[in-house]
C-alpha cells in the first residue's frame, strides 16, 4: 500500500486525503489490507462465486411506460440547476 | 511501405422498447430535459432497477439473425467512472455474461462478399446527456436518455478500410431496423459508433497501438475520421514516435481527431457483478417464441418478392434495401393489389427523387400511406399515370395528402365519354387538313390528335379513354 | 399512566380499553424524546405530522400497530422528511418518495416519530461515526450504544418507544441490541424490501425491527415484510404469521454450539452469562449439539473485502450533481467531485471507500474480491451442513458488554472485531437475533440465535419461551444514571 497506490485509488474514488490524516489513512489501509490478505491461503478450489445470498433468477418486467414527469421535484433538490437542467462547472472533452 | 489498417467498430443501438432498460422512465425522443426521469433513472438514494424484459428479447433477435450464439442465462455488472451524466457513478452493463455471444455478418466490399465476424452484442444502459454549450461557464445536464436501453454489438478487428468499415455499419444498421428493434435514426443518435483504428506494416503479424475515436454518429463522419486517424497514425510512426493508446474525438468542422481527455490513466473500471440484479434466464420456449415471431430480413424479402410476387430481382434488391423502403412497398400492395405498379414507382420515379435530393427515404416528406393511396388513384382511375407524377413531386415537396393536392388543383381525371367525345370532336372538325392527312395515311398525326385533346383538358382526359373515343371518331 | 418502557402489545391494549387516547400517546412520547435528548438518538422528529396522524387516526382498526409511535432508522427514505444517513453528505437531503418497509408500517397503523441518529452511512459499531454526534447508551452515558443502528437502540432502550426500525449489513441490528438491552432480529436476506433503503452492501444489507421483546419483533416483522417487484432481490416466498408458532415448546429443539467460535478466549464474565443461557435452555428441554464451521474465522476479512466493494460502487451516487451536498469550493468538475465528497464523508467512510476501490481494482478483483465471493460459499455451504443437524445456532452477540465511547478509536480492525460473531449470518443471508440474557457489571450484555433460511418463526420461538422464564428484557436503566 504505497503513496501512488492510495493515490491512485484516492482519485479512482474521487477523494483527497487531509494532509494530517493521510499517513494515518494509509496505515490504516495497510493494515486492514494485511488482515484480510488471510484470505490468500484459503483453498477455495475453484468454487463458485456468491454473488447473492438468493441463488435465484432475475424477475423481470414488462415493457411498460410508468413513470410520471417529475422535472420540478428532482431539479429543486438538486445542488445548482436552472428550470431545465442540472448544472455543473463546464466539462471540456 | 506499405501499410495495413485494423479496425474494429462497438456500435452502440438503442433498442427500441417503451420505456427504459432499469425502470418506467420513457425512452421517447426529443423531450422536454428532464422530463423522461424516473426515480430510478436519477439515481436517487435507495432505488434499485428491474430489468425490461423486452430489451432481451429485441437482443435475442439481433443475435438470430447473425446467427450468434445466445446466452440464455447472463448477468449484469456495474462499469464504475464518474460523469456528470452518469447519475449512480457506475453503468450496468454485462461484462462477464452478455446475451449474444460470436456471430457474424455479411458485408459487400469493393472485392466482392466479406464475412466479419462479431465478438458479442450486450445489454447496458446510456447515460444521459451534458449539454456544454448552452450556459456560460457550466455544463447542464439532461438525464432523458439516462437508462435507454442500448445493445452494444462488437466486432472483431477484422476490418481493414474505411469502406468496409461504413458497409458494416450500413449492414448493421440494416439488420436492426429489419428486426425492428431499432428505428436506425442516425441523427437522433439511435445508432453510434466508437471505432478502434491501427496501424501496421503489411505483413507484421502484430497488432499496433490502436487508438478509439469514440461516438461517430454518421456514414460520413465514420469514413472520414477513419482516414484521417490512419494518416495522423502513419505520421506519428513515420516520425519515429509511437502511436499513443487513448480516447479521441472526431472534429467534424475541422476533419481532424484529438485527443479526449488527459488523465486516461485513471479508468480503472472495477468491474463486479450487480448485487442488486439476478442473473436473467431466457427458457426454451421463450427463445422458441422469439424465433417463431422473427421479422423478416432483407434476403428473405427479396426472396419472396421475387418468388410470390414476381418481382425481378434487381426491383426486389432496390425495395428491400431499407426496411421503411419495404414497408411502403408492402403497404401499397396490400391496398391496391397492383405489386407490380407499385414496385415500378418506387424503384423508377420515387427512387429518381431521392436521387436527385440525396436523401433516404426516411428523410423524405412521403409518408407510407399516402403513397400507397397515390397508387390507389392510379388503379381507380381518378387520376391518370402522368398526372400521378405531378401529384407526387407536389407530395415530395409538401407531404400534402394525395386527395387534398388532386382537389385543389383540379386534377381529377376526366373519365365522362361524352365530355370527352365533345372534345375530341371539336378537335376532329378544327383541324380537317390534319383529318384528312391522317386518313390518308400519315398514321404519326394519331398522336396529334391525342395531343390536342390531352391539352384542351389540361392534361387530365384519360389516356386510354382519348384513344379509344379517336379511333372512333378519325375510322 | 405512563407509557414508557412499554412493549407495543401493552401500548396496543392501552389504547383500545381507552386507558389513554391516540393523541395524548404521541404528546407523551414526543415529552420522553425531549426529557431524553441528551442520548441524542434523533435526527430529526416528525412531530407535527405524528400528532396529526394521531388526531385522524381510524381508531376501529384491527391492527395491533394501530396509533403505535415508531422510530425509523435514518437510512429508510421518509417522503418530504429529512434523511441523512447519519451523513454531512445528506444533511438537507429531503427524498421524493418513502422506502417500502416505511410505507408496510404506516399501512399498518405505525406513527412515524422521527429519524433516528446513527453510524454514517451504516458503516459502525458504536454509533461514534455520525456527522449528528455520538448516540449516548441510556445504561452509561459514557458509554456507545453499538452501532450502525445506535439511535434507534437507544431510543428503545431508555423506553422512548416501544419499537424502532433498524437496519443490520454485518451486525447493525443485533450487535447495538445487546449493548442497549433490547432485542432485535435481522431476518433472512429478501423477507423485506431494500426499495427506499440507502444502500451500503447490497447483498448483505436487511432491514428488520427492535423491539423490547422477540414477540414485539415478531409482531413488526408481519407489517416490515412484503415481496415488492420494485426490488428483486426481494422473496417471493409466502410470508407466515410470525407470531403463531411462538408459544410452542423448544423441547426437544436442537441447538448448536459452534466449535470454532471458541469461546475460551472470551472474557470469564461473558462465558459465565452464556453458559447460565445454556442451563435455562437445557432446563426448557433442549438439546445442545456442537456444530463445526470450519470455515468462520474467515467471516471478518470476507465482509470487510465484500462490503467495502459495494460500497464503493453504492456510495459513486454521491457525487454532488444532483442532490445532496456539493462544495462550494467546485471552480471545475474534478474540483467538485473531489470536495464534495470528501468533505461530505467521514473518515470511516472514506476508508471503505478505498478499501473497496482497492479490492475491485484491475490486478487485485480475483484476489480479494473475488476470493472473498468464493469463501463467502464455503460459509454459507458451512452452514447448510451445520442445519442439517441442528435447528438454530446460538452464541454470544458480542465479545462484551458496551464499552467506552472513544476506547476504540485508533485501530479499526478491533473495532471491526466487535461483529465476529454477527457477521457470518450477513454473509450466509440467514435469519439471526439477539436478545438480552445477563448482566455484566450492570452493562447488559446478549445472545444470539441463527436460524435456518426462512425459518424466523423457530428462533423467534426460541427466543420468545426464554423471555418467558427470565426477566433480562425487562430490565431496564435506573433514572439516575447520568
Amino acid at each position: 500500500m504505497d503513496k501512488k497506490t492510495v493515490s491512485t485509488i484516492s482519485y479512482l474514488s474521487r477523494l483527497k486525503l487531509d494532509e494530517d490524516n493521510q499517513d494515518k489513512i494509509t496505515s490504516d489501509l495497510e493494515n486492514i489490507i494485511k488482515f484480510v490478505d488471510q484470505l490468500n491461503d484459503t483453498d477455495v478450489n475453484d468454487i463458485e462465486p456468491l454473488t447473492s445470498p438468493l441463488e435465484k433468477v432475475a424477475k423481470t418486467r414488462a415493457d411498460a411506460v410508468t413513470a410520471e414527469n417529475r422535472k420540478e421535484e428532482f431539479l429543486e433538490r438538486a445542488p445548482k440547476s436552472n428550470e431545465d437542467y442540472f448544472l455543473v462547472p463546464r466539462v471540456v472533452e | 511501405m506499405t501499410w495495413e489498417t485494423v479496425i474494429g467498430l462497438e456500435i452502440h443501438v438503442q433498442l427500441s422498447t417503451k420505456s427504459k432498460l432499469f425502470s418506467g422512465g420513457s425512452t421517447g425522443f426529443g423531450a422536454e430535459p428532464n422530463t423522461h426521469v424516473d426515480l430510478i433513472d436519477m439515481g436517487l438514494p435507495g432505488v434499485l432497477p428491474v430489468a425490461n424484459r423486452d430489451a432481451f428479447h429485441k437482443a435475442i433477435r439481433f443475435g438470430l439473425a447473425t446467427n450468434a450464439e445466445i446466452n440464455q442465462t447472463s448477468s449484469f455488472d456495474r462499469k464504475n467512472y464518474f460523469y456528470p451524466d452518469l447519475p449512480k457513478g457506475y453503468q450496468i452493463t454485462q461484462m462477464a455474461m452478455p446475451i449474444v455471444g460470436k456471430g457474424t455478418i455479411k458485408i459487400e466490399t469493393e472485392d466482392g462478399e466479406k464475412i466479419i465476424n462479431i465478438t458479442r452484442a450486450h445489454l447496458e444502459e446510456d447515460a444521459g446527456k451534458s449539454i456544454h454549450d448552452l450556459f456560460e461557464g457550466e455544463t447542464g445536464v439532461d438525464l432523458n436518455r439516462a437508462g435507454t436501453p442500448l445493445l452494444e454489438i462488437v466486432s472483431e478487428p477484422e476490418i481493414s478500410n474505411a469502406k468496409e468499415a461504413v458497409a458494416y455499419f450500413k449492414a448493421i444498421r440494416q439488420i436492426v431496423t429489419f428486426l425492428d428493434i431499432c428505428d436506425g435514426n442516425m441523427a437522433q443518435g439511435s445508432m453510434r459508433c466508437d471505432v478502434n483504428v491501427s496501424v501496421r506494416k503489411e505483413g507484421d503479424t502484430e497488432l499496433g497501438t490502436r487508438a478509439e475515436i469514440k461516438n461517430i454518429n454518421s456514414f460520413k463522419f465514420i469514413e472520414k475520421a477513419i482516414n484521417h486517424e490512419i494518416a495522423r497514425q502513419i505520421k506519428v510512426i513515420e516520425a519515429g514516435n509511437s502511436v499513443v493508446q487513448e480516447t479521441r474525438l472526431y472534429d467534424s468542422v475541422k476533419n481532424e481527431t484529438r485527443s479526449m481527455r488527459s488523465k486516461e490513466e485513471a479508468n480503472d473500471y472495477r468491474y463486479f457483478p450487480c448485487p442488486d440484479l439476478l442473473p436473467v434466464v431466457i427458457s426454451d420456449d421463450e427463445l422458441n417464441e422469439i424465433k417463431s415471431n422473427l421479422p423478416e430480413l432483407p434476403e428473405q424479402k427479396i426472396k419472396r418478392y421475387v418468388t410470390q410476387i414476381n418481382l425481378d430481382e434487381s426491383e426486389a434488391r432496390i425495395i428491400a434495401a431499407s426496411k421503411t423502403m419495404a414497408n411502403i412497398f408492402e403497404e401499397a400492395c396490400e391496398k391496391t393489389n397492383d405489386s407490380k405498379l407499385v414496385a415500378k414507382w418506387l424503384v423508377g420515379d420515387v427512387s429518381a427523387l431521392l436521387n436527385k435530393d440525396n436523401i433516404d427515404i426516411e428523410e423524405s416528406k412521403l409518408s407510407s400511406s399516402n403513397f400507397a393511396k397515390l397508387i390507389e388513384r392510379i388503379t381507380d382511375n381518378t387520376i391518370s399515370g402522368k398526372i400521378a407524377k405531378s401529384v407526387l413531386e407536389e407530395i415530395w415537396s409538401s407531404g400534402d395528402d394525395v386527395d387534398a393536392i388532386i382537389e385543389s388543383k383540379g386534377l381529377v381525371q376526366i373519365q365522362d365519354e361524352t365530355i370527352l367525345v365533345k372534345i375530341a370532336q371539336s378537335i376532329i372538325d378544327n383541324n380537317p387538313n390534319q383529318v384528312a392527312a391522317y386518313k390518308g395515311g400519315k398514321d404519326k398525326l394519331f398522336g396529334f390528335f391525342v395531343g390536342q385533346v390531352m391539352k384542351e383538358t389540361q392534361g387530365k382526359a384519360n389516356p386510354k379513354s382519348v384513344n379509344e373515343i379517336l379511333k372512333k371518331l378519325l375510322s | 399512566m405512563s407509557i414508557r418502557y412499554k412493549t407495543i402489545k401493552e401500548l396496543s391494549e392501552m389504547l383500545k380499553n381507552n386507558d389513554i387516547s391516540h393523541p395524548e400517546l404521541i404528546q407523551e412520547t414526543f415529552s420522553l424524546i425531549e426529557e431524553n435528548k441528551n442520548l441524542n438518538s434523533f435526527v430529526t422528529l416528525n412531530k407535527e405530522n405524528a400528532i396529526l396522524k394521531a388526531e385522524n387516526i381510524n381508531k376501529e382498526s384491527p391492527s395491533i400497530l394501530n396509533g403505535i409511535p415508531i422510530a425509523q432508522k435514518d437510512l429508510f427514505c421518509t417522503k418530504d422528511l429529512r434523511t441523512t444517513c447519519g451523513s454531512n453528505m445528506l444533511s438537507s437531503f429531503i427524498p421524493p418518495y418513502s422506502a417500502t418497509v416505511i410505507e408496510n408500517l404506516e399501512k399498518a397503523g405505525c406513527i412515524s416519530v422521527g429519524k433516528t441518529n446513527m453510524d454514517e452511512f451504516a458503516m459502525g459499531s458504536s454509533n461514534e461515526t455520525s456527522y449528528f454526534g455520538n448516540v449516548l447508551n441510556p445504561w452509561g452515558h459514557n458509554l456507545v450504544p453499538g452501532g450502525s443502528s445506535g439511535g434507534s437502540a437507544a431510543a428503545v432502550a431508555a423506553g422512548i418507544v416501544p419499537a424502532a426500525t433498524g437496519t443490520d449489513t454485518g451486525g447493525s441490528i443485533r450487535q447495538p441490541a445487546s449493548l442497549c438491552g433490547i432485542s432485535g432480529l435481522k431476518p433472512t436476506y429478501g423477507r423485506i424490501s431494500r426499495w427506499g433503503m440507502i444502500a451500503f452492501a447490497s447483498s448483505l444489507d436487511q432491514a428488520g425491527p427492535m423491539a423490547r421483546t422477540a414477540e414485539d419483533c415478531a409482531i413488526m416483522l408481519n407489517h416490515m415484510c412484503s415481496h415488492d417487484p420494485k426490488d428483486t432481490t426481494s422473496l417471493d416466498e409466502n410470508i407466515p404469521d410470525f407470531t403463531s408458532t411462538i408459544n410452542d415448546s423448544i423441547k426437544g429443539t436442537k441447538i448448536g454450539i459452534v466449535k470454532e467460535f471458541d469461546l475460551s478466549k472470551l472474557d470469564n464474565d461473558v462465558v459465565k452469562v452464556f453458559e447460565e443461557s445454556i442451563k435455562q435452555y437445557e432446563s426448557m428441554g433442549a438439546e445442545f449439539v456442537e456444530v463445526s464451521l470450519p470455515n468462520i474465522s474467515l467471516s471478518v476479512p470476507t465482509y470487510y473485502v465484500v462490503a467495502p466493494a459495494e460500497c464503493s460502487s453504492n456510495l459513486s451516487r454521491f457525487d454532488g450533481v444532483k442532490f445532496g451536498k456539493r462544495s462550494e469550493l467546485a471552480s471545475n468538475l474534478e474540483e467538485l467531485y473531489i470536495h464534495t465528497r470528501s468533505e461530505g464523508f467521514g473518515d470511516e467512510v472514506k476508508r471503505r471507500i478505498l478499501i473497496g476501490s482497492y479490492v475491485l481494482s484491475a490486478g487485485f478483483y480475483d484476489a480479494y474480491y473475488k476470493k472473498a465471493q468464493q469463501v463467502r460459499r464455503l460459509i454459507k455451504n458451512d452452514f447448510d451442513s451445520a442445519f442439517k443437524k441442528v435447528d438454530v445456532i446460538m452464541s454470544p452477540t458480542t465479545r462484551g458488554a458496551a464499552f467506552e465511547a472513544g476506547s476504540k478509536g485508533s485501530d479499526p480492525i478491533q473495532m471491526y472485531l466487535e461483529d465476529l460473531f454477527t457477521i457470518p449470518a450477513n454473509l450466509a443471508g440467514l435469519p439471526a437475533l439477539s436478545i438480552p440474557n445477563g448482566m455484566i457489571e450492570s452493562k447488559p450484555i446478549g445472545l444470539q440465535l441463527i436460524g435456518n433460511y426462512l425459518d424466523e418463526q423457530k428462533i423467534l420461538q426460541v427466543a420468545h419461551n426464554f423471555q418467558k422464564l427470565s426477566d433480562w428484557h425487562l430490565k431496564t436503566p435506573s433514572e439516575d444514571i447520568s
